[in-house]
C-alpha cells in the first residue's frame, strides 16, 4: 500500500505554482483578447482607402458635386472610426477589469483550497495548542479555551517548564527539582523532577481526556465526546 | 506640340481625405506615362498625391472637361 504523505508546505508550494499559472493564463488571455481586438477593428484609414478606390476606379465620377459627396462619405467614415476607437478603449478597460476579477477569483479559490486542506490536517492532528494561559490565583491552566484545574505542585512544575520554553531552554529532572525547591541542581535527585513531571502529566492528561474524549455527564453517566461517524472498529 | 497636350487626372490629400479632379498642361511628350511623371511632381510640391491620369488629349478636349474640373481647370 503506497504511503499517503502530504505536508502543509507541499500544498502551499503546489498551490503557489497553481496560482502563478492561473494568473499567467489570465494575463495571456487578456493579451490575446487585446491583440484580437486591435487586429479585428478597422483602422481609421480603411474608409478613406475605400472611397479613394471608388474615385479612382470610376472615370465618370469627375464633377465637383460628386467629388464633394465622396469627400463627405469619407469624413463620415472617419467619424465612425473615431467612435470605434473610443469603443476599443472602453473594451480594453473592461477587459482589464475582467482580468483583475479573474485573478482575484483564482487567488481566492486557491486560498480556499489550501485552507480547507490545512483545516482537515489540523482536525486530524487532534489538539493543537494555540494558546496556553497560566492563572496562578485560580490554580488553573487554559489550553486554547479549555480550563484545567491543577494542584499547587503541578502548577509550579508547569510554570517552570513554561518559563524554560520561553527562553528556549531544556531542563533535566534535577534542574526542575532544583528550581522548584530552591536548591542547586547538583544537589537534587533526577527522579524527584521526573516524579513532578509524571504528576503534572497525570492530572493534566486525565482532565484533558475527560474534556476531549471520555465525558462525565452529571447524574447520568459517561460517554465518548466524539462524533459517532468517525468511529471505526477493525 | 508641347503646349497642345493636356491631361485630366485625379489627386488626393490625406487627413482629412480631400479629392480633386483637374486638368493640367503636359509640357513634355504627350503620353500618359510622361503626364503621370510630370503631374506627380507638380502636385507633390503643393501637397497633393496623384492618384491616376485619366487620359491625355489635345486642345479640342478642353471645353467639355472645363465644367467638371471647375477651380482645378489648369490650376497646376
Amino acid at each position: 500500500m503506497p504511503e499517503q504523505t502530504s505536508s502543509a508546505s507541499d500544498i502551499r508550494r503546489s498551490g503557489g505554482r497553481l496560482v502563478a499559472m492561473g494568473i499567467a493564463a489570465v494575463a495571456a488571455l487578456l493579451v490575446l483578447g487585446a491583440a484580437v481586438l486591435f487586429w479585428a477593428l478597422p483602422d481609421a484609414n480603411a474608409f478613406n482607402a475605400r472611397v479613394e478606390r471608388i474615385f479612382v476606379e470610376n472615370d465618370n465620377l469627375t464633377s465637383a458635386a460628386e467629388i464633394k459627396l465622396l469627400e463627405i462619405l469619407a469624413q463620415s467614415g472617419t467619424a465612425f472610426s473615431d467612435t470605434l476607437t473610443n469603443y476599443r478603449v472602453l473594451i480594453g478597460v473592461l477587459l482589464i477589469f475582467a482580468a483583475a476579477m479573474l485573478v482575484a477569483a483564482v487567488v481566492f479559490l486557491m486560498l480556499l483550497i489550501t485552507f480547507n486542506r490545512r483545516m482537515a490536517q489540523i482536525e486530524r492532528t487532534g489538539i493543537q495548542v494555540s494558546s496556553l494561559l497560566i492563572s496562578r490565583e485560580e490554580n488553573k491552566v487554559y489550553l486554547n479555551n479549555l480550563g484545567f484545574k491543577l494542584t499547587d505542585a503541578a502548577m509550579e512544575t508547569l510554570a517552570v517548564l513554561a518559563e524554560a520554553r520561553m527562553d528556549d531552554d531544556i531542563l533535566t529532572g534535577s534542574e526542575i527539582e532544583g528550581v522548584i525547591s530552591g536548591r542547586s541542581a547538583a544537589d537534587c535527585d533526577e527522579a524527584a523532577g521526573a516524579t513532578r513531571i509524571k504528576r503534572l502529566r497525570d492530572t493534566l492528561g486525565n482532565q484533558m481526556v475527560s474534556e476531549l474524549l471520555v465525558k462525565n455527564i452529571a447524574r447520568r453517566g459517561y460517554m465518548l465526546a466524539i462524533d459517532k461517524d468517525v468511529i471505526k472498529v477493525l | 506640340m508641347a503646349a497642345d497636350c493636356y491631361a485630366d487626372y485625379k489627386a488626393k490629400q490625406d487627413n482629412p481625405l480631400r479629392l480633386h479632379y483637374g486638368v493640367a498642361v503636359v509640357n513634355g511628350q504627350c503620353s500618359k506615362a510622361n503626364a503621370r511623371n510630370e503631374l506627380s511632381k507638380r502636385l507633390g510640391a503643393k501637397g497633393w498625391t496623384l492618384l491616376n491620369v485619366v487620359s491625355v488629349f489635345g486642345p479640342e478636349g478642353l471645353a467639355k472637361r472645363k465644367d467638371s474640373a471647375g477651380t482645378n481647370f489648369l490650376r497646376f
